[in-house]
């Protein structure tokens, strides 16, 4: 090295550590970045209602209480009505529409139109569903079908009423 | 009477980019403070829903309100009544002589388009925005009960006719049936023009004590604040039906009043359905046949219960914290005799309704009802 007149050597190993350095550097920001696009979109449990975990069931996995029988889409700690156990049971796959809607606007990270409706399930609760490819309202009180989960998790239903339009 | 109001002021409502939130407090809180005859303010509760950290005192300790108790309150479209309540509540229990309760919110700070709804919340998460809930009692409307869209849109002319009148609004030029049925699908079957707009603004009101007296002094009879009960497949009634019915039985008790007693009426029309709903619920028709009171002129600003004179939250827009307490010094103005143009003839008795929502399962997150008399 002290032999090298020109040095070479010793820009050389400097050049790579400057390279070295810098590309540390790169990957620092980019963690740096990540972690500050994380801290802006932290990701929380999702508070939505399931289909049960056989998917191909298209059941939504709810509860029912064990003393006064009413159907939830939801979770509670215990039931909300009576103070009752609440048990898992599984509703659907058949409701009725007791109202719907097709939202025009994007919301959130979902791009408009979309679909929305209440659900009554046979036998069961009332849970917000999306509706299936549909860009017009399902009719009230219409026949719905649960018809499995979107991308975005959304649970989905599609109309199995004749002359499904705008109500 | 449980309290007196003895001054209301508000800024102007609508899109004001350029002024902090503090200057919409300063502007409504420096008039309600002047119409009230500069009293020492013992306590302050404010409403807001998406204020920052500290909006109160912010706004506060520059008008020289410091030392004193301030609390920040938050129920969503009620926030700013919640506040109300809250003060008239101090007053009657002797806890405190004189209470500003205020409201601010700077909505152009936060959104661009509608509320993004919550996504800690099960059907916020699912996409549920506040057009789409109301939208959804509007469909079951328009299926099960004599309504049409027309009908719809004839709340909307009523209230943006009464606001065209109000100088604090900032709002737009008075729509026909046809203009509003033509304006953009937001939710179907709600169009642009059924759904309040974005609108940043405060409003203020001192509350003091029962006995006191003046020519402006409004006395307030009841005031009752309650949050949802469930609201699942148990339920036939729009969403917030219940919930307004069973808030307005408990103030028409408390003031040993009904429904037709009242001269004129702010209500919680945030959409065109919300107030057709409210008024089933507050008692004035049965349920299912609100529409009619929009139909033969009963709630026009000439008829002979006129509901929201202001223009209501589908003229002045709604900027949320604000809302409750806009409402209130509206009554007041009209109960005072200084309500302009859109002045109701001799009106002694007036009704404030504000619903907030939101969260899932429940019929609303609070309604606050207010019964007030000259």
């Amino acid at each position: 090295m002290l032999r090298d007149p020109n040095n070479t050597f010793v820009f050389g190993l400097f050049n790579r550590i400057v390279v070295f350095v810098s590309e540390l550097l790169v990957v620092y920001d980019r963690a740096m970045s990540d972690a500050i696009a994380h801290q802006s979109e932290p990701e929380r449990p999702d508070p939505r209602p399931r289909l049960s975990p056989d998917h191909s069931s298209r059941q939504l996995r709810g509860w029912r209480c064990s003393e006064c029988g009413v159907a939830r889409a939801v979770h509670a700690p215990w039931c909300p009505d009576c103070g009752g156990q609440l048990l898992v049971v599984d509703f659907g796959p058949l409701g009725t529409v007791w109202s719907s809607t097709v939202v025009h606007l994007n919301i959130a990270d979902i791009p408009a139109p979309y679909g929305l409706a209440y659900i009554d399930l046979d036998d069961g609760p009332r849970f917000l569903a999306h509706i299936d490819g549909a860009e017009e309202p399902l009719l009230v009180a219409g026949r719905v079908t649960i018809s499995g989960i979107n991308e975005r998790g959304d649970i989905e239903v599609t109309s199995i009423t004749t002359g499904h339009e705008t109500s | 009477m449980i309290a007196s109001i003895l001054g209301v002021g508000t800024s102007l409502f609508g899109k004001q980019q350029a002024l902090h939130p503090s200057e919409l407090v300063w502007r409504a809180v420096a008039e309600a403070l002047d119409d009230a005859g500069s009293p020492d303010i013992d306590a302050v509760f404010l409403g807001t829903v998406f204020g920052a950290p500290g909006v109160a005192q912010r706004a506060l300790h520059p008008l020289s309100i410091m030392g004193v108790p301030i609390v920040t309150v938050e129920n969503a479209c009620a926030s700013g009544t919640s506040a109300f309540h809250e003060a008239v509540a101090a007053v009657k229990h002797g806890r405190y002589k004189h209470v500003l309760a205020v409201g601010v919110e700077k909505m152009t700070d936060e959104f661009v388009g509608p509320i993004v709804p919550e996504n800690t919340d099960t059907e916020g998460r699912a996409g549920l925005a506040l057009p789409a809930l109301y939208a959804m009692a509007a469909s079951r409307y328009l299926a099960v009960h004599d309504v049409t869209q027309r009908d719809l849109a004839g709340v909307a002319v009523k209230n943006h006719t009464n606001g065209s009148l109000n100088p604090r609004s900032k709002g737009r030029p008075v729509p026909s049936i046809d203009d509003v049925l033509a304006s953009r699908m937001i939710a179907d079957p709600l169009t642009l023009l059924q759904c309040c707009p974005l609108s940043d603004g405060a409003a203020a009101v001192v509350v003091g004590p029962s006995h006191a007296d003046g020519d402006h002094v409004v006395g307030v009879r009841a005031s009752v604040m309650r949050s949802g009960g469930p609201w699942d497949q148990r339920s036939d009634d729009a969403w917030g039906f219940e919930l307004i019915r069973d808030t307005a039985a408990e103030v028409y008790e408390a003031a040993a009043l009904g429904p037709s007693d009242f001269d004129v009426i702010e209500c919680h029309d945030a959409f065109t359905i919300g107030e057709i709903v409210t008024t089933e619920a507050l008692g004035l028709r049965p349920r299912g046949e609100g529409v009619a009171l929009i139909r033969n002129g009963t709630t026009s600003l000439n008829g002979p219960m006129p509901v929201n004179p202001s223009g209501g939250l589908l003229s002045r827009g709604h900027p949320l914290g604000a809302t409750g307490l806009a409402q209130i010094a509206e009554i007041v103005w009209q109960l005072t005799g200084r309500a302009g143009d859109r002045q109701v003839d001799n009106a002694r008795l007036g009704l404030v309704e504000t619903m907030g929502g939101g969260v899932s399962g429940i019929d609303g997150n609070a309604c606050v009802i207010v019964a007030l008399e000259r």
